[in-house]
């Protein structure tokens, strides 16, 4: 894998015009970028995030000043798409509590957000185990109810509440690569 | 790679990018500022009695008041685009300097004596209209700041919404204080502050939702 330096080089070269150096500086910020998200994120949505930030890396890379470091730019944007999508998982269940409290598989819980995992310690405990149980541990939103003793409805709160307080804490606190 | 497909995507049209330089920014921003009070002044807008205002600490404090906050609101606000940035600070310094601004102010009052009532001094109906110019004059701004920061990229776009909020409405208060005929810093401190507050909070509600990446 290239270093920080190679990548700016590649992000420069890219930025006038160098397809070539271009592909291969994506080709090399996929494999980081899916490594980051998958310490982060269920593992369901990781290459989800992964194209999303290459999408927001190349609409946003006039952004890159080339006489800086590369890495923390890349960082930024990282971490500016996982507390998206954290959000967007919180939006997600928001609909599905208004549209009806019908509950399906969440198919895309995971285990291995480490990061992710360690971040839960800030949540209140019903927050807490319904995030883990279902994003992190694969469970059914019915299997967590069960499990938690909490009604599936609230169970949903809990995610969405505890989902969108991740994504806050992220934003303020900062994410040390 | 699963992702091949979308990164040959990616690179296959490849266009040639002007990489961002916030220089750049920074002399658009002031050249559409100066434009705009050029414009002021040429249409007869500057106030008449300025050749006795000058003379006033209170017109001084105005001024430089402002125009020092639109410039830390404007630095922060530009610098909050990038997305290695950390805006929060940069509010918290334009937070201070209001403070600072209106202490001096409140120190310039208590060294006046003024006999008006408080209720007389603030002349709510001039004020009301005082704050819709200041709102008026603040477009240019929120708007060039509005697409520097839809062109940017923000990872904060709530602290960078209120950012342009703030440098916005300042500056809208700068040009309007060429146009002002009142120096009472009351007055001042009171119309000028509601103000700027609706710009921010304007801008704080509108911005990041169409400055989504």
């Amino acid at each position: 894998m290239s270093d920080d330096g190679d990548w700016g080089a590649l992000m420069a070269a890219a930025q006038a015009g160098n397809g070539g150096a271009y592909r291969r500086l994506l080709a090399e910020l996929d494999g980081w970028l899916t490594r980051y998200y998958a310490r982060r994120l269920p593992s369901g949505v990781t290459q989800d995030a992964a194209q999303e930030a290459l999408i927001a890396i190349h609409s946003k890379r006039h952004t890159y000043d080339p006489a800086r470091p590369f890495k923390p730019w890349l960082v930024a944007i990282a971490r500016y798409k996982w507390i998206d999508r954290l959000r967007a998982m919180a939006r997600q269940l928001e609909t599905e509590l208004t549209d009806t409290l019908a509950v399906g598989d969440h198919e895309q819980g995971v285990v291995g957000a480490i990061v992710l995992a360690e971040l839960l310690a800030s949540l209140k405990p019903a927050q807490r185990d319904a995030v883990r149980l279902v994003k992190l541990e694969g469970l059914s939103i019915a299997e967590a109810a069960a499990r938690t003793g909490q009604s599936e409805s609230l169970v949903k709160v809990n995610i969405h509440r505890g989902l969108a307080k991740l994504a806050r804490i992220v934003q303020e606190r900062g994410d040390a690569e | 790679m699963p992702n091949e497909p979308l990164i040959d995507a990616l690179a296959g049209d490849l266009a040639p990018v002007r990489p961002r330089r916030v220089a750049r920014e920074f002399l658009i921003l002031v050249g559409i500022g100066a434009l705009e009070i050029a414009l002021m002044l040429l249409l007869g807008g500057a106030r008449p009695d300025i050749g006795v205002a000058i003379s006033l600490a209170s017109f001084w404090w105005k001024l430089l008041g402002l125009g020092a906050l639109s410039a830390i609101g404007m630095i922060t606000a530009v610098r909050s685009f990038e997305p290695v940035s950390r805006p929060w600070r940069g509010l918290r310094l334009f937070a201070l300097a209001v403070g600072l601004v209106l202490a001096v102010g409140w120190g310039i009052d208590s060294g006046d004596a003024v006999t008006m009532p408080l209720f007389e001094r603030l002349m709510w109906r001039h004020g009301l209209d005082c704050v819709l110019r200041m709102a008026a004059l603040s477009t240019p701004a929120i708007v060039a700041l509005g697409l520097l920061m839809r062109r940017g990229a923000s990872t904060d776009r709530r602290a960078s919404a209120l950012a342009v909020g703030a440098a916005s409405a300042v500056w809208g208060a700068f040009v309007f204080a060429f146009n002002c005929p009142s120096d009472d810093p009351l007055y001042i401190a009171v119309w000028y502050c509601l103000g700027c507050a609706i710009v921010t909070l304007i801008g704080r509600l509108v911005l990041p939702a169409i400055t989504r990446w």
